[in-house]
């Protein structure tokens, strides 16, 4: 029997669904995105959960092994540390101040970036000039170092990390976004904005800004990567959160005088730092290469 | 050309400057006397105080102070430190080349490494081999490197025993410090016990080395693969195979010369991650390096040292990036701008 219609679909793929189609493709990408999730509804709802306080000391309770030890009890599931504290709760408390910071620090960077982004973009001669000069040798510095320069000056503390790690992230935005305007301001429908009169600022915002979400999306992940390391890397040096508040990189200094009678102290909050990091990777690597294969076609 | 080397010469004195104007800065922005930050001296009388302030020109206004503090910055009188109450000069001048040295190491081992691999996964690229080096490059590319340092602790040096747990060399050696790169002091210097001693410092540096080295390799092997993929679909790469050479003439003709050189100045760069990371684990294997020392500087407070660690490390990141550009566009004089990482 013939069919009818010719074309099987009834509509074409819109772009991000075509993106997302190919996201599903990879397998490792799916799971990724699937840890991640349970991770963001752990931070969420873990603190409504939990029967323990991150804060309070249990002196009945000192250094109780893992559940899956022989010493262990299902009481502290992943054990206790040194003070009695119960870890699992601390992870979790741990992961919310960690993760939490660091997307709230990656969204504002990004938008500091791209606005001067666009500014260097859009512009040409002196001005922009300098900023490129600028920005060439910030890119140059890790933005660990550059976080942990700040720090110095402004002294050690949670809220002096943050600014330091958010001046560190900026310059990277700034420079895809100058790249990208660059590369798109001359293409022609641009031109024909620019024609019909429209203003810079509405033609970033109405032109450029939607063909650059996607790149923002997979740079964000990336910032965001960067971002959980340095904020525990600092907590680790003891340059960023002061114990006794939990957050994972603090643990795992707090730990280190305990790691060898128990490892558990020092192995959950890596971990924790470890499973995110990776899932935020492998669904960003996904995501572009899902962009990159949608192309393609 | 000239135009090229005029302008990134440009670019890093003018970098430069900003830095020491910023290290200048820090010392009216840190707590206390001024002079005190700069010099790194408690003056215990007035007179004191009234001889260094003639050193700094303190009453000519802040742009001769400025002026002043460059020369003698240059003449390498950058003051001393709080705690220590030594020349900060000498006290860079012994910490940062264990740095360097963590650092060049490392960055040898993960190019060893990491090149190969890349090689090998990009050419099998969408296959078994290349999924199975990329999934492991995403745990080495993900772990944090202070956990790392800490696992690799816990196992081979307190569970096995293997490798010591911190320092640079068994205090039974005593090496003179000529170099500062304790390896090329060992060889150079002339004592009975050296190649004891030598044995014992490459013990001392394998697990720091092995901790940064992880990290860094997996992204040395994907710059290299995604470099591997994009120049074997490339036309050329088409056109020597339809002249008849077969896969490994392609490759070694072709293949390797063009994927290296566009990514030189992206591996070389990865020197300062490594620098960053090598902070990190100096602080946790307590090598004796810039890291550590600049990060007790900054639990002490110590205000004098912070400044001049801060000037060195990045001028030397500063340095290392621009001379890069330049030697690769000296063997590469057809690519204007150092492209961005792809991985």
């Amino acid at each position: 029997m013939l069919k009818s219609n010719l074309y099987q679909e009834e509509q074409f793929p819109s772009p991000l669904r075509q993106t997302w189609y190919e996201f599903r493709k990879s397998h490792l990408a799916f799971i990724g995105l699937c840890i991640l999730a349970s991770i963001t509804l752990i931070v969420i709802l873990g603190p409504f959960v939990t029967p323990y306080s991150p804060l309070t000391q249990n002196t009945d309770a000192l250094l109780v092994p893992p559940a899956w030890d022989g010493n262990g009890g299902i009481s502290h599931v992943l054990g206790t540390d040194g003070l009695g504290r119960d870890v699992l709760t601390r992870v979790i408390h741990g992961s919310r101040v960690t993760f939490g910071i660091s997307v709230f620090l990656v969204l504002v960077a990004m938008l500091i970036g791209v606005l001067i982004g666009a500014f260097a973009g859009m512009n040409t001669g002196m001005r922009s000039s300098i900023l490129n000069h600028l920005l060439d040798s910030m890119m140059a510095i890790p933005t660990l170092l550059i976080a942990i320069i700040i720090v110095a000056i402004l002294g050690p503390g949670l809220v002096n990390s943050m600014w330091a790690i958010t001046l560190a992230l900026i310059p990277q935005f700034i420079h895809y976004t100058r790249d990208f305007v660059r590369t798109e301001v001359n293409k022609e429908y641009v031109i024909a904005a620019r024609l019909d009169g429209a203003s810079p600022a509405r033609i970033f915002v109405f032109s450029l800004l939607p063909n650059m979400v996607e790149m923002l999306v997979v740079q964000g992940t990336l910032a965001l990567s960067i971002a959980i390391l340095d904020i525990s890397a600092l907590g680790f040096l003891n340059l960023g959160v002061q114990s006794p508040y939990a957050e994972l990189g603090a643990m795992l200094s707090e730990g280190l005088d305990i790691a060898y009678i128990a490892p558990w102290s020092i192995a959950a909050p890596g971990a924790a730092i470890f499973i995110a990091i990776i899932s935020i990777n492998v669904v960003g690597d996904g995501l572009r290469s899902a962009l990159r294969n949608r192309l393609k076609y | 050309m000239s135009f090229y080397f005029l302008r990134r010469l440009n670019l890093l004195v003018f970098t430069l400057f900003m830095l020491a104007m910023a290290s200048f800065g820090l010392a009216y922005l840190f707590p206390g006397d001024y002079l005190t930050n700069l010099t790194g001296i408690h003056f215990e009388s007035e007179q004191q105080r009234q001889l260094y302030a003639t050193l700094y020109k303190e009453s000519d206004g802040v742009f001769w102070q400025f002026i002043a503090y460059l020369d003698l910055l240059w003449q390498g009188e950058w003051g001393q430190s709080f705690s220590s109450n030594q020349p900060l000069y000498q006290e860079v001048t012994t910490y940062l080349p264990a740095s360097i040295e963590l650092s060049a190491y490392a960055l040898f081992v993960s190019l060893v490494v990491g090149i190969p691999l890349g090689f090998l996964a990009g050419l099998r690229h969408n296959k078994l081999a290349d999924y199975s080096i990329l999934s492991m490059s995403f745990i080495g590319y993900s772990i944090p490197v202070f956990w790392l340092a800490l696992i690799l602790i816990l196992i081979l040096s307190l569970q096995m025993g293997w490798f010591p747990i911190s320092g640079r060399i068994s205090l039974l050696y005593y090496i003179p410090l000529d170099t500062g790169f304790i390896l090329i002091d060992i060889i150079r210097s002339d004592v009975s016990y050296k190649w004891d001693a030598f044995n014992d410092a490459l013990r001392h540096l394998f697990l720091p080395t092995l901790s940064i080295s992880i990290v860094t390799s997996t992204i040395i092997l994907r710059i290299t693969r995604r470099s591997v993929i994009e120049v074997m679909g490339s036309e050329y790469i088409k056109a020597a195979t339809a002249r008849g050479l077969n896969r490994y003439q392609v490759i070694l003709r072709h293949g390797i010369r063009n994927t290296i050189i566009p990514i030189m100045p992206q591996l070389a760069l990865q020197f300062t991650t490594l620098l960053t990371n090598a902070m990190i684990v100096e602080s946790i294997f307590s090598w004796p390096g810039i890291g550590n020392w600049l990060i007790q500087a900054i639990y002490q407070g110590d205000y004098p040292s912070i400044r001049s660690g801060m000037l060195a490390v990045s001028s030397l990141v500063v340095i290392f990036t621009v001379s890069i550009d330049i030697v690769h566009k000296i063997i590469d004089p057809q690519r204007l701008y150092r492209q961005r990482v792809k991985i």
